[in-house]
């Protein structure tokens, strides 16, 4: 129970998860919402003496206390790479065993492993990598982590001014830390022995201090050996609970917008998923039959069955949905908006409503009527509270008018999203990718966990998403591509009960597939799709693009950076290397045997790859494309 | 490590489908295809294409009817909201000015 109050304090679950997992541990229903009155009388009282278990004194070295600190701070995994610098931490955790090591065999998808796990449980994980030349192989998640705001704590030793080094010696680099300071939120490194565990507690408090992000933590190789004393501290008792409310000025602008809006269309993004907001927003978005739609995000965030969503943004710009037309005002709650183009998502014209945690970035880009700066479950519900109090009948009659239409146009767009079935290549061989994603769709549970790193494939035609207890998506926002094996694994270790599926491009997965390893190894059901076209097919078509649809490539039919082919690659053949069983499919009777097949593997705790032959789309491929020479003179 | 960025410009597109006018403004995404001879497609295609397009994606495309109309149910597959009887009339018209190559 003493875990569950601290991730209770420190946002990790919900109220409502809270009462669950008390209630599934044996504890009464009523038994479980006094204990959470009780936590809450607790948390909201100043200066409440810290229980005696929240703060102790420990005696040991450097690695005791690393794990100490950590498990204190509610880490139950360690994702890592081996290094010799870290034995006496690795000492220390043989006889921890609530302190579990995850053995990465590559530090990508090994973060991208931590970062699935924390997305997927909303727990704190660490990720440990073998001083500077382990971290290198670490960056490129990390750099995800920084841009899907994931609160994922790094930990690498540093060399170059322990006793043995300075010198430019083995594995030394100079300033480590500046090579993670774009892309954290913090970035420290413990001065002497004692500071190790104050420093991993910074790190994890910075880390999970809203805007989340990630942290990196560093300390000489020397310290992990040497012995001294140190607090240890519970993660509750230095966690700030930073939860804040919006403006109330700010919310009566808002929902006097909102009101008088004529065609408003509401957006919604991460932070309504990491605040588990769902209900609430969809509660706002009946009250004033707000038209709903979503801009590029790591999860979806409304029910895609609802009659209010319309779709989701498909070029960039309010402006290429295709309803609702002539938009007046946009409120967007929780969503990071990522700005591609020189054009704002939102056109200047038109009011906006922006409501997130992430303060820094409000107003950066979009011109901003009604700035709400707050946690976006508890934002809505001031919003909603506000409306409610403007709403006069004939605002209602109107609003009932806005609902019918947009119901009217919700369910003729999954009419004609229905219509991907008619190409006429759709019973094609090699298949055509949208094919593959309905039957995976047809196959997957209902509350299934799709992890999308499938390039240009798009699968909002067969999968409705409801984060609300229906099937939920990770994607891959971040791009920096190679995490969705591994994100997979991270998200199926989170999520026992839960089916996970993988959707990967042949490009993505070459990227990173040593995860497969994890899956099998910690008997990870989880059912990997390979979309191989044994190409770059984006790339290339964009290419082109950007040549103004001409050029000498593909007037001869030859393009240098796009053909994975000659000889094509056997994904199947590399998931079992790894230990993961698997086959290849070439068109929809052989997946639909093969889905069969990884379901039963899933029943007995086993991972499946797919790997799927599907066609090669777009001007100048020939059926036996062209392949440069390289000469070794 | 080049190869991270042509892969990550592809991943940004996911919401916005393989030809994407990312970075293109509005008055590029609205040119027509050069050569346009007509036709009752013609309007479609210039209409709900620009939506998301650049003229120069499929400018480069030659091929005939059925790989136009298959072309185009990819797109609904990418979220394009076409009726059978809008893409059946652009199949047409990109057959008419981007047939195969004679």
């Amino acid at each position: 129970m003493k875990e569950l109050v601290a991730q209770l304090l420190s946002n990790g679950i919900s109220r409502r998860d809270f009462v669950r997992r008390l209630v599934a541990s044996g504890v009464t229903v009523t038994a479980a919402k006094s204990i959470l009155e009780s936590v809450d009388t607790f948390a909201q009282t100043p200066g409440a003496p810290a229980p005696a278990e929240a703060v102790k004194m420990f005696q040991g070295n450097g690695g005791e206390a690393f794990a100490e600190q950590l498990i204190a701070s509610g880490v139950k995994y360690v994702f890592g790479n081996s290094a010799s610098e870290d034995a006496e931490f690795y000492e220390a955790l043989v006889n921890r065993p609530q302190l579990q090591y995850v053995l990465t065999p590559h530090e990508g998808p090994g973060a991208a492993m931590a970062a699935g796990y924390v997305k997927a449980s909303g727990q704190p994980a660490v990720v440990m990598t073998a001083g500077s030349v382990g971290l290198m192989n670490a960056l490129g998640q990390m750099f995800n982590a920084w841009k899907e705001q994931t609160p994922l704590v790094f930990y690498a030793y540093r060399t170059e001014d322990s006793r043995a080094a300075g010198r430019d010696g083995f594995e030394e680099l100079p300033g480590q830390e500046q090579v993670t300071s774009t892309m954290t939120k913090l970035t420290w490194g413990a001065r002497r022995p004692e500071m190790i565990p104050e420093t991993v507690r910074r790190a994890f408090k910075v880390a999970w201090t809203p805007p989340y992000g990630p942290a990196y933590i560093t300390w000489n190789s020397d310290y992990t050996g040497e012995k001294f004393q140190s607090e240890i501290i519970r993660h509750d008792q230095v966690d700030p609970r930073m939860r804040v409310r919006p403006n109330p000025t700010e919310v009566e602008r808002a929902a006097k917008l909102l009101v008088d809006a004529r065609r408003p269309l509401l957006i919604v993004g991460d932070e309504v998923y990491r605040a588990k907001a769902f209900d609430k927003v969809v509660q706002l978005a009946e009250l004033l039959a707000l038209p709903v739609t979503q801009a590029r995000s790591v999860h979806v965030s409304f029910p895609q069955q609802h009659p209010l969503w319309v779709g989701s943004i498909p070029g960039g710009r309010v402006e290429s949905l295709t309803y609702p037309t002539d938009v007046d005002l946009v409120i967007n709650i929780g969503g990071k908006l990522q700005p591609n183009s020189p054009a704002p998502l939102v056109s200047r014209k038109t009011m906006f409503i922006d409501m997130r945690n992430d303060s820094a970035s409000v107003g950066s880009v979009m011109r901003t009527d009604a700035p709400l700066v707050a946690d976006v479950a508890y934002g809505t519900e001031d919003l909603l509270a506000a409306v409610n109090q403007l709403l006069t009948p004939a605002i209602k009659a109107r609003i009932a008018q806005r609902a019918d239409e947009v119901h009217a146009f919700s369910a003729k767009a999954r009419q004609l999203r229905a219509l991907v079935s008619r190409n006429p290549l759709w019973d094609a061989s090699p298949m055509e990718a949208d094919r593959v994603t309905y039957e995976v769709a047809q196959w997957a549970d209902k509350d299934a966990i799709v992890v999308h790193e499938a390039g240009s494939v798009e699968v909002s035609h067969s999968f409705e998403f409801d984060p609300r207890g229906g099937r939920e998506l990770f994607f891959y926002y971040g791009a920096h591509l190679g995490s969705g094996v591994g994100t997979a694994a991270g998200v199926a270790l989170a999520r026992p009960r839960k089916q996970v599926i993988c959707l990967m491009g042949d490009g993505s997965f070459l990227f990173g597939p040593t995860a497969l390893w994890n899956m099998a190894r910690l008997q990870l059901p989880v059912t990997v799709i390979v979309y191989n076209n044994h190409a770059y097919g984006g790339p290339h078509n964009r290419a082109i693009s950007n040549l103004g649809g001409t050029g000498r490539s593909i007037d001869a039919s030859k393009f240098v950076h796009d053909y994975l082919g000659k000889p094509d690659i056997d994904m199947s053949a590399i998931a079992k290397g790894f230990g993961v069983d698997g086959e290849r499919a070439k068109n929809p009777a052989e997946l639909k045997a093969a889905l069969s097949r990884a379901r039963r593997n899933a029943a007995n705790g086993k991972p499946y790859l797919i790997d799927v032959e599907v066609a090669r789309h777009g001007p100048g491929w020939s059926e036996d494309p062209w392949v440069p020479t390289v000469s070794r003179a | 490590m080049l190869l991270f960025r042509p892969l990550a410009l592809s991943a940004c597109l996911f919401l916005v489908g393989i030809a994407s006018t990312e970075g293109a403004g509005p008055q590029q995404a609205a040119a027509t295809a050069p050569d346009s001879p007509g036709g009752p497609g013609r309007e479609i295609v210039q209409r709900k294409c620009a939506q998301c397009h650049a003229a120069t994606m499929w400018t480069a495309l030659r091929q005939d009817r059925r790989a136009w109309e298959s072309t185009l149910y990819r797109m609904v597959g990418r979220g394009a909201l076409w009726t059978p009887e809008e893409i059946s009339a652009m199949a047409d018209y990109l057959t008419q000015i981007r047939g195969p190559a004679k």
